[in-house]
């Protein structure tokens, strides 16, 4: 009887002062908290939590958002203090077309810019040297300097976070640190993240981001992130990516334990290299599919975050506390949308967002209604940003920190997600790692008989999807929505200011420096991301840079499974 | 003699383009070879001479074309020159996001069907196994 | 579908000529086993024996299709010009197939000097090696110079192949000489070059040894069979193993004769009597084969006299399937 009452007393001591240590950070980021009362008057706490001496499971398993198990957020205040970043993608043909497109966002209350290049540049091909049918369809044609300044000209870059769209080996990037360089901004005052490093994921499942060989791109990875970390401290030079798996068919579960297996794989390269753990992994971050299976979806990002805090201290020792902090973005999944009664779509849409919100996001994109017919076009977006607000002011998703945590439900299902992706890494861990288990075949072969599997569903009508194979409506009258292609004459322009780039720089002066570029390719102790942005400097495009290093470290084939 | 058996008909399924999303273009494969058809599968980004020359080679009678990133813009150029090439009997199907007044562009470049998302499993087979026959009735050397 | 085709004669000439939609089409023809076929086999008959038919198997993951990329790239190189005959098995059930050998070879897509077919076992068509020897035919009169077979060694097949070909080349990776003993002690008896491929990676040396030493347990009375390291990804090792095909395909042309053609069609033929048998027992609803297959059943009948009994049968009863 004693026992437990001293352990019932232990408890209690721990959980307040946890309480008050949580209250205390949250006060912090929330300077002047208002009250928050609902429809009915009734007031809204920030947090809610079990009272000390019940429920013993919940220190380990939960605990206070902004520290320990860190399932419940990664900061003390989550949405009620600052609420996610509206992260919308935009591609735009010119970067005349995306630089006002920007600034508009911007006055109206945007803070953070992302730019999303045409494919031709993910590809890594100059606009010269691709079909021009293809320019400009899906994002905007930057492949110099010149591009790139246009895009952010009268953009505050030293002041706003940047995503960049930028796979291996990081050309964007460059060219907007030469930007920055040209304008007097100094590069540790740019912040932001390089949205689209994660190459092993492009090698698995985005096959267009990929662009070097598949040990050419993890030796230039680390380049960068060496360099980056002493020359540009403020950028996140990784983004690790759930989403492609997931859209090509991986389970929820299956896409959590691939990208924190990938994750494992990058932290163990970058330690490989003598870099620090406490150094690099704070750095890090996670971009995620979110998909209309909401429970699953919030149990998902729950015990992803559980499970990073647990591997960096852990398999990593690392012990700054931010390194722990799983921040991700996600975007809704477009492979939900159906194409059939589209205007479903924005229901969908709404509720694999409030699925991501309440799995506590760091930043979001909401799809519009219409991508399942092309890339979004501009009612449609409009569309897909007041989703997020509504989400965000009318239902008031933003009040509660972790409101789902405490659901029988939905613990029991974090818990049994956790197992699932621990099984996942364990796998990946049993192939070698990430790395060996991409190049042998074995995660696209995983990921295909999951896509298949939930064909089958579809197919079948076990898996009900609304006006497909259920609730199909003949008389669907909905006009689908008219597409706006770039203007040949404008893509003209473009293709002819590239050539006219070329005309007027230094031609010596590039060839210099790509020999420099090819020759750091090739020896091992070079660092090719300094000779990268140098080589951007002297006027190399983006595509004539990517040639060099496909020369010399493999051309990125990926390994299709059949 | 028995071996007079259906002779599988012979598929391409391939991407042209830029892009590289492969999930639609393996279903439609599997969903083909399961119906006892013989599947060409490459990987993504060919260029039109190379599904030409693909097409050619392997002899087949209908070739898909899976595009999910504004691709299929390009189906006009590979109908051009897959009648060029005298292979103009292959019928070709388009699979993935293709607005509606493209389509009607694919279809009068000579494309026999848009496929989208939400397609139904059998009615793509069928289709595929109609063309395939169609392809053979058509062929400039019998 | 039935593929017939017109004009045979002249979609022989334009093969003979080399062009490449005859030889395609005519592959077609010849593998569905259509009336077309024989007429177009016995038109090239006097273009025949000009290619080297060089036959490449090993078990999966070894790396086959990148080493035959690489090896073509190098075969261009030498100035030869190439055919390639992928096979992959079909679905016993469906019928269909996923072909995807030729997606390590996209290299040579555009080359006019390489012409690759993808091939599906189709099991019940007459026998894999049957259809794949006459797709080499082919290719030679064609005039490809060299004519690979690429074939998945699983089990039966690889050593089936190898009678179709010239010189044999059995592939290997670093920690998979064991697998190479189990699929088949013959894989090394009909081997006329070892590879072990993806000779970056560690234990390549090991398995090389021990390739040679299993080797070393053959008859000692037959020549030597060269183990090569190759490198298919890094394009390593692969002109030594270009130069020994060439020397064996020296030896194997000034060998061949007209007894060996002989056997290797009654060899062929034997195959075609099998699988016509199979089709025969396996679809027949005749009385006759039901006796046979109750007798055996009933102990009344050994397996090998009712073998001999539907032999008979098919002589009499012609076929039914």
């Amino acid at each position: 009887m004693n026992k437990i009452d001293t352990r019932v007393l232990d408890d209690r001591v721990d959980r307040d002062a946890m309480a008050q240590e949580w209250r205390r950070g949250y006060e912090a980021q929330v300077s002047s908290d208002k009250v928050v009362r609902n429809r009915s008057g009734l007031e809204i706490r920030p947090l809610y939590w079990p009272e000390a001496g019940t429920d013993p499971e919940f220190d380990q398993k939960l605990g206070f958002p902004g520290s320990g198990p860190m399932t419940r957020g990664i900061y003390p205040s989550m949405h009620r203090g600052r609420t996610w970043t509206q992260r919308q993608l935009i591609g735009l043909g010119r970067p005349e077309d995306f630089n006002g497109r920007i600034k508009k966002i911007l006055k109206s209350g945007g803070s953070a810019l992302s730019i999303i290049p045409c494919n031709s540049v993910y590809r890594g091909i100059d606009a010269d040297e691709v079909e021009p049918e293809l320019l400009g369809t899906c994002g905007t044609i930057i492949n110099t300097v010149q591009d790139m300044d246009i895009c952010l000209a009268d953009i505050p870059i030293g002041e706003i976070s940047i995503g960049l769209n930028d796979p291996n080996p990081f050309t964007m990037l460059a060219q907007l640190l030469v930007v920055a360089e040209a304008r007097g901004v100094s590069w540790d005052r740019i912040t932001g993240t390089s949205n689209q490093s994660d190459y092993i994921s492009h090698f698995v499942a985005n096959h267009m981001f990929y662009r070097l060989s598949l040990t050419g791109a993890r030796r230039v990875q680390l380049d960068a992130i060496e360099w980056l970390a002493e020359n540009v401290p403020n950028w996140n030079p990784l983004s690790v990516v759930g989403q492609h798996t997931q859209q090509a068919g991986a389970t929820p579960a299956q896409a959590m334990g691939l990208t924190l297996a990938s994750a494992i794989q990058y932290a163990e390269d970058c330690k490989a290299r003598g870099l620090d753990p406490n150094r690099f992994l704070e750095r890090f971050t996670f971009f995620f599919d979110v998909s209309i299976s909401f429970f699953e979806e919030v149990a998902k990002f729950r015990a992803g975050r559980r499970i990073w805090a647990r591997l960096v201290e852990e398999r990593f020792g690392a012990t700054n506390p931010r390194a722990k902090r799983f921040k991700f973005h996600a975007q809704t999944s477009g492979v939900d949308l159906t194409r059939q009664q589209p205007l479903n779509n924005i229901a969908r849409v709404a509720v694999q967002a409030m699925a991501g919100i309440l799995g506590g996001l760091q930043s979001l994109h909401t799809d519009g209604y219409d991508e399942v017919f092309t890339t979004p076009t501009e009612g449609p977006a409009k569309v897909a940003i007041a989703t997020q607000n509504i989400l965000k002011h009318e239902a008031g998703l933003c009040d509660v920190i972790d409101p789902l945590g405490g659901s029988y439900y939905v613990e029991t299902l974090t818990d049994q997600m956790e197992a699932e992706i621990l099984a996942v890494i364990k796998e990946i861990d049993d192939q070698g790692g990430m790395f060996k288990a991409v190049e042998s075949g074995f995660v696209q072969r995983a990921i295909g008989d999951s896509a298949a599997h939930f064909q089958e569903a579809v197919d079948t009508g076990a898996q009900i999807i609304v006006g497909v194979n259920a609730y199909q409506d003949e008389g669907d009258g909905t006009a689908h929505p008219a597409i706006d292609r770039p203007d040949p004459a404008w893509i003209q322009k473009q293709i002819d200011s590239l050539a006219a780039y070329k005309k007027t720089r230094d031609q010596a002066r590039v060839d210099a420096a790509l020999e420099v570029l090819r020759r750091a390719a090739c020896s091992e102790s070079d660092n090719t991301y300094g000779a990268l942005v140098d080589a951007t400097r002297a006027g190399a495009t983006q595509g004539e840079i990517i040639a060099v290093l496909r020369d010399e470290l493999g051309f990125g084939r990926p390994l299709v499974v059949v | 003699m028995a071996l007079t058996a259906t002779i599988p008909a012979r598929v391409l399924v391939t991407k042209i383009g830029l892009d590289g999303h492969d999930r639609g273009s393996r279903i439609v494969a599997a969903y083909l070879r399961d119906a006892g058809m013989e599947v060409i599968y490459t990987e993504p980004w060919q260029k039109i001479e190379s599904v030409v020359a693909l097409a050619l080679q392997e002899d087949v009678d209908v070739i898909g074309i899976s595009s999910l990133a504004t691709d299929h813009l390009l189906v006009p150029k590979l109908m051009k020159a897959l009648d060029g090439a005298g292979l103009g009997h292959i019928r070709v199907i388009v699979g993935g996001i293709v607005p509606d007044d493209e389509e009607a562009v694919l279809l009068k470049s000579g494309v026999s069907r848009v496929f989208h998302p939400g397609a139904d499993r059998a009615d793509i087979v069928d289709v595929v196994a109609r063309l395939a026959r169609d392809a053979g009735a058509n062929r400039p050397d019998g | 579908m039935d593929r017939t085709v017109s004009d045979t004669p002249r979609l022989a000439a334009r093969l003979i000529e080399g062009e490449p939609a005859a030889l395609a089409r005519a592959i077609s023809l010849v593998e569905s086993d259509t009336p077309a076929a024989i007429d177009i086999l016995r038109a090239i008959r006097p273009h025949l024996g000009h290619a080297v038919v060089v036959g490449f198997t090993g078990p999966p993951g070894v790396g086959k299709s990148t080493l035959v990329n690489t090896y073509i790239a190098e075969l261009r190189k030498r100035g030869k010009s190439v055919g390639v005959v992928a096979v992959d098995p079909s679905s016993p059930i469906t019928g269909g197939a996923v072909l995807g050998d030729r997606i390590r070879m996209a290299e040579h897509t555009l080359d006019q000097g390489v012409f690759i077919r993808s091939l599906a076992s189709r099991g019940a068509l007459g026998g894999l090696s049957a259809s794949a020897a006459q797709v080499a035919d082919l290719m030679d009169a064609a005039g490809r110079d060299v004519v690979i077979l690429e074939t998945v060694g699983t089990g039966q097949s690889e050593v089936e192949m190898a009678m179709i070909a010239d010189v044999r080349v059995v592939i290997s990776a670093p920690g998979m000489g064991d697998d190479v003993q189990a699929i088949k002690a013959g894989i090394l008896e009909i081997a006329d070059i070892l590879v072990v491929n993806k000779a970056d990676q560690p234990l390549a040396l090991q398995t090389c040894q021990q390739l040679k030493a299993m080797l070393g347990l053959r008859d000692l009375t037959r020549r030597s069979v060269p183990v090569l390291c190759t490198d298919a990804i890094n394009r390593t090792g692969v002109g030594d193993l270009a130069d020994a095909v060439e020397a064996v395909a020296g030896r194997v042309k000034q060998r061949e004769n007209r007894s060996a053609v002989a056997g290797r069609t009654r060899h062929l033929l034997a195959q075609a009597v099998a699988k016509a048998a199979e089709t025969h027992v396996m679809q027949s609803r005749t009385q006759t084969i039901a006796a046979i297959v109750q007798g055996i059943q009933e102990a009344r009948l050994s397996l090998s006299e009712g073998a001999r009994q539907v032999l008979n049968n098919l002589g009499g009863e012609g076929h039914d399937g």
